[in-house]
């Protein structure tokens, strides 16, 4: 059974002009996948996402993530259901400036209420995989962007979940910490199976997944998998991306590898 | 848009962080008003009230004044401080810096213009209620309502003047910083300060020291402790708040047991923030709550003096013909009045007479005695029983001249007189259980230290041994049942209710009933005055505070909302929420509580009565207004809050 199943999701926004953001969507996501969504703006990327993580409540539809259904939780379930079942990663991190390192990360734990002695332990582990050790005494505003969002990766798998969710995890970043936090994402899902959904325009941090599902006009398009070679994967997803006639701006020149 | 229309909008736009401060300005526009709606009410400017109150009035009115003037320019900088990055923006798009001076003026004049129509319109809707109050605390029979452009005018051109002075000083405070400063303001990359260990101790001791003294003081020593002790409570409270806060959340935050526990870690850092970034805005809630607090309770008490006017004035009218003087004119026309009153009553006559002394202090003293048999005849008449101590010798008692005497009982040494003409030397052995003859009604010299007794009790044989004609006095007192029916007795006399020894007139005169109204109406004259000033200090204090809280509610609303994202239930930020803004409201609040404790402990030293009831009663309704306001806040904060993830 797969980790995550989707089936006939809808998300229609009701204002003065409605807008079918997510029409009748299926996806399945298996254990130990690390799944890249693309798409053109406007495609409904970032409505799945938010579904998923339970942020935002779908029209239709079912959402199975590990046997547990989001959708029927009350608010108070859900919240717990986040901090035990997801990670999640920001494009604006999302850290918190009155915290440290060290604090930022433990906080899913903290709140949980972990025994102190667990929670440090936990953090070294993940600090030393992640190479952030030297950083956890410092402020956010003492560290670089792709530090920083090495360290939200830290906070999102201190506390095991079964998904991690990341969007636009690379649009802050330059080309470099972009390469930095993607190595991080694919050494992650190599060495710990972890299953990972991201959202992302950047083909460059598309090509690290191990698969990767095209959205438009809020249905499933295509997917594809990467076969091992990234080089190739890479050229894949461009040719994808002109077909699906995205905006200029996805094919950033700046970020060809 | 003109540059007119830009300031307009930059206000409406921004007004729930504007409204904190000008409901706060338009508060004080509104107590200014009433307070000269007093000071110009015919009745009181035709003298119907006591001595006094018009003064307080007019002290009130500057008060006031100053009070405004610091709280809005205070406001003012701080609101311009929080705007700073977007003055950037609109500097870098071509405004010159003119024209922003020319924006930021404009601004401020229309939110004081405003401040003042409000205020007004407030203070003449609600000018009849506050006389209303105003005239019972007053003593006046009714203040009727009116409108007097002098009034008006007192009031719009003080604080368009105000204002006006506020705009032009606020220009000033622009006047700095480069454009990438002005941009990147606002990002929170400050350094976390250390907190200086040296200071925090500092800090400490100066407090507890403050403590100590405040609440050692007696009632001797209490007049040079006050300014030293002021001085250093404020000091003290300064760097408690600059540093021993971030070493106190710091040794917090070691306590990892603690600290990681739940949603401590959130709340504790949120705090430490915040601490950090307004320990000035801290500091300030704290001093003005807590003159606040003082200044209330002072007044409180000051009115348990009036309930120790029976005990101090025990005649109903005490009577004093000077030597030289028979005062039958004046007794008989008190008579005849009381008689006409038909109040019965109970009179007693005795001499007082004047020898000059030398003591160990001083070398020549002219003290007024009067005899033991008098003395035991007033204590029955007067109804408060045989005296304890039998007199005996050349023993004497001390004359209490009033209850506010007792307070020194314990810190005043016992002397002993030598008469400068005989060879009699008198020994103090003790004191009257009660006043005898109020010390207004006799020559004393005020010895410093030494309160002001009104004389001394001697055995009967001394007091014979030193009769001299010359100088000797004659007191007369009237005891009825109940002093306050004496109330306008012998009005022609003393109208006030007191002619005191020290006048130029051959008689001295106390009337209890007529003292009783006037010292109760001057003391409510002066709570109704504090009560006024203390609420509007309580109302600055407070829109200090919801500043702050909507200053930030951008930034905290996105820390919430990310919060609520990675699985923060709505309990668990409700509860952070509800203890952050707890700690902003009760903080400062604690810290002036405490210090008006400690205040008030060495305040009770100069009252002879427990004032605790009074001023806890003042303290508890200060409780209560801030735990009203901190709901009302909490709950308009969360749902501020809340629409932010739903």
């Amino acid at each position: 059974m797969a980790l995550v199943e989707i089936s006939n999701l809808s998300k229609v926004y009701e204002s003065h002009l409605a807008h079918r953001a997510l029409d009748n969507l299926r996806l399945e996501v298996e254990s130990g996948e690390f799944v890249g969504i693309m798409g053109p703006s406007g495609s409904g990327k970032t409505t799945l996402l938010n579904a998923i993580a339970t942020i935002d409540e779908p029209t239709s539809g079912h959402i199975r993530i590990a046997g547990l259904d989001p959708l029927s939780m009350d608010k108070d379930e859900m919240a717990l259901f986040r901090r035990r079942q997801l990670g999640f990663v920001f494009q604006q991190y999302n850290l918190l400036d009155s915290l440290t390192i060290a604090e930022n990360i433990i906080l899913p734990l903290s709140l949980d209420g972990l025994p102190v002695r667990e929670m440090e332990q936990r953090l070294s582990a993940v600090a030393d995989k992640l190479g952030i050790t030297s950083l956890l005494s410092r402020r956010i505003y003492e560290i670089s962007g792709g530090q920083r969002q090495r360290v939200a990766i830290a906070r999102a798998i201190i506390h095991r979940p079964a998904l991690i969710l990341a969007d636009e995890p690379t649009g802050n970043l330059d080309s470099k910490s972009s390469r930095d936090v993607m190595e991080t994402f694919a050494a992650l899902h190599a060495s710990e199976r972890t299953t990972i959904l991201m959202v992302t325009h950047d083909a460059v941090a598309a090509s690290f997944c191990s698969r990767v599902v095209f959205i438009k006009d809020g249905r499933l398009y295509n997917d594809m998998y990467q076969g091992g070679q990234r080089q190739a994967f890479f050229q894949k997803i461009i040719d994808m991306l002109s077909l699906l006639g995205g905006d200029s701006h996805d094919l950033n020149s700046a970020r060809l590898p | 848009m003109t540059l007119t229309q830009l300031a307009c909008r930059n206000v409406l736009r921004n007004r729930r962080t504007y409204a904190a401060y000008f409901l706060s300005s338009s508060f004080s526009v509104t107590v200014f008003y009433v307070c000269a709606l007093f000071l110009f009410h015919p009745v009181i400017q035709s003298g119907a009230t006591y001595d006094g109150a018009l003064q307080a009035l007019v002290a009130a009115e500057g008060i006031v004044y100053l009070f405004a003037l610091l709280f809005v320019l205070y406001s003012v900088s701080s609101f311009l401080r929080s705007r700073t990055q977007e003055f950037g923006v609109l500097l870098m798009h071509g405004m010159t810096r003119r024209q922003l001076y020319r924006m930021v003026f404009l601004e401020n004049m229309l939110i004081g213009l405003g401040a003042i129509l409000t205020g007004i319109v407030a203070g003449l809707l609600t000018g009849k209620l506050f006389l209303m109050i105003g005239a019972s605390f007053l003593d006046v029979e009714s203040l009727a309502f009116y409108v007097d452009w002098r009034v008006l005018a007192l009031t719009v051109s003080s604080f368009v003047l105000l204002f006006l002075t506020i705009s032009a000083v606020t220009s000033l405070l622009l006047r700095k910083g480069k454009l990438i400063e002005l941009l990147q303001a606002g990002q929170r990359t400050k350094a976390v300060p250390e907190a200086s260990w040296r200071l925090t101790a500092a800090a400490l001791a100066l407090i507890l020291i403050s403590y100590a003294l405040a609440a050692t003081a007696t009632v001797n020593s209490i007049y040079v402790r006050v300014v030293p002790v002021t001085v250093m409570t404020v000091v003290g409270t300064y760097l408690f708040y600059t540093h021993a806060v971030l070493a106190l959340t710091a040794m917090l935050k070691r306590n990892k047991k603690t600290y990681w526990d739940r949603t401590n870690m959130i709340a504790i850092a949120g705090l430490a923030h915040r601490l950090k970034d307004h320990s000035r805005m801290f500091f300030m809630v704290t001093i003005i709550s807590s003159v606040a607090f003082c200044s209330v309770g002072f007044f409180a008490s000051v009115t348990t003096f009036s309930d120790d006017l029976a005990a101090d004035y025990p005649a109903a009218i005490a009577y004093v013909a000077k030597s030289g003087y028979d005062g039958s004119t004046e007794l008989q026309a008190i008579e005849s009045e009381l008689e006409l009153m038909s109040l019965p009553y109970e009179k007693w006559s005795m001499p007082i007479q004047y020898a000059a002394f030398h003591t160990t202090t001083s070398p020549d003293t002219v003290l007024p005695l009067i005899a033991y048999s008098d003395y035991v005849r007033v204590m029955l008449i007067s109804g408060q029983g045989p005296p304890a101590p039998l007199l005996e010798g050349n023993d004497a008692l001390v004359m209490l001249g009033s209850q506010r005497d007792r307070t020194l009982l314990d810190v005043r040494p016992m002397q002993t007189y030598a008469m400068s003409a005989a060879s009699i030397e008198l020994r103090e052995i003790g004191y009257t259980s009660a006043v005898i003859v109020p010390d207004h009604l006799v020559a004393n010299d005020d010895v410093p230290g030494n309160g002001e007794f009104s004389g001394l009790v001697v055995s009967d044989s001394i007091m014979k041994e030193l009769h001299n004609e010359h100088q000797m006095e004659k007191y007369t007192g009237y005891y009825v049942s109940n002093l306050a029916l004496t109330s306008g007795v012998a009005a022609e006399l003393a109208a006030e209710g007191l002619i005191r020894h020290s006048e130029e007139q051959s008689y001295a005169l106390a009337i209890s009933g007529t003292l009783f109204d006037v010292r109760s109406s001057l003391y409510s004259t002066m709570l109704f005055i504090a009560l006024l000033i203390g609420f509007v200090f309580f109302v600055a204090a407070g829109s200090f505070l919801y500043f702050r809280l909507y200053a930030e509610l951008a930034y905290d609303r996105r820390q919430y909302q990310m919060l609520a994202h990675i699985g923060l239930t709505e309990r668990e930020l409700r509860r952070i929420v509800t203890r952050q803004v707890a700690w902003l409201f009760f903080g400062p609040f604690g810290l002036a509580i405490l210090h008006s404790v400690f205040a008030f402990m060495a305040l009770q030293q100069l009252f002879y009565l427990s004032i605790a009831a009074r001023l806890g009663s003042v303290l508890a309704g200060f409780v209560l207004a801030q735990g009203l306001y901190f709901l009302f806040i909490r709950n308009r904060y969360w749902r501020h809050i809340r629409k932010s993830w739903r």
